[in-house]
């Protein structure tokens, strides 16, 4: 159950990508990014409201907790730099890499428990994104040759 | 440089997801939505003013545009959802998964206005690896 709800949130970060990109190339990511966060700040509320019946107290938690939102900008900031530079290929591979392995590693820390199993999944995942890669390049060139002739 | 910026980017993701969860885990689902918007907002605003951009956002853009950010409200309590259940690499995982699936409907059918390309059926391969390597993260 929860498996299907972690990749609902993945076609919803694709979909959200899109709808950003574009919103992006009439304001800029960076405006584009303000606008996310208040649109999201009002659904926010709006939930809030209608469905916690509890209100709201402070609670004490380490400072980094409250950190997510400025990683969501850095994200865009970061991004912006380096998509220009290096081909999608990298940019893509990288990412997901970065993320599987930290994900993997921020699991040790908080579970103290080292899985083979989760290194052995994050190649399996890195060789068929790969794979996939190299046929998305061969279809492109193909595409191209195509015209060219 | 440029890869180590790409790497960081995954990186800050995975945190985001930490950070978000635990958020979410102590103040509930929906206070904690708040208190991520409220911060991110706080940063880029300041950010903007810092680098003094000129608002270029007006009443020419199509509205639904707009609405980038209620679909990011439901992405992020999903992931908050998951990370108390499976932890950070399996919500990852199962992410990534859907954002490849997803991306290659998008594709296939030209939805959003994207320009349309067909399904290679070679890339089952490259699913099925993809697919396994988030099996086996699941059994331990």
């Amino acid at each position: 159950m929860y498996y299907l709800f972690a990749f609902s949130a993945g076609a919803l970060t694709l979909i959200s990508m899109i709808t950003n990109s574009k919103l992006a190339s009439y304001v800029g990511t960076r405006q584009s990014t303000l606008v996310n966060f208040t649109a999201g700040l009002i659904v926010s509320i709006f939930l809030y409201l209608m469905f916690q019946e509890t209100t709201f107290k402070l609670v004490s938690l380490p400072i980094w907790a409250y950190f997510g939102g400025l990683m969501g900008i850095f994200i865009v900031i970061i991004s912006n730099i380096v998509i220009p530079k290096i081909p999608t290929v990298y940019t893509t591979l990288l990412i997901f890499i970065g993320q599987l392995l930290t994900g993997v590693l921020i699991d040790f820390i908080q579970y103290r428990e080292l899985s083979l199993y989760k290194f052995i999944g994050v190649l399996l995942i890195t060789a068929g994104l790969y794979f996939n890669f190299i046929i998305d390049k061969k279809d492109q060139l193909k595409k191209a040759q195509g015209k060219s002739a | 440089m440029y890869k180590f910026g790409a790497t960081l980017v995954g990186v800050f993701v995975a945190f985001m997801v930490l950070f978000n969860g635990t958020l979410a885990a102590n103040y509930g689902n929906y206070a904690a939505l708040i208190i991520i918007h409220v911060v991110g907002l706080v940063g880029i605003s300041s950010y903007l003013l810092i680098k003094r951009e000129n608002n270029k956002i007006n009443r020419s853009i199509p509205f639904y545009l707009f609405l980038g950010g209620a679909i990011g409200v439901i992405l992020v309590s999903f992931n908050n959802i998951c990370f108390s259940a499976i932890g950070v690499s399996l919500t990852i995982a199962f992410g990534l998964f859907g954002q490849i699936v997803m991306s290659l409907i998008v594709d296939h059918f030209g939805l959003f206005g994207l320009k349309q390309t067909p399904f290679n059926f070679k890339k089952i391969f490259g699913l099925l690896l993809i697919f396994s390597g988030v099996y086996v993260m699941t059994l331990g």
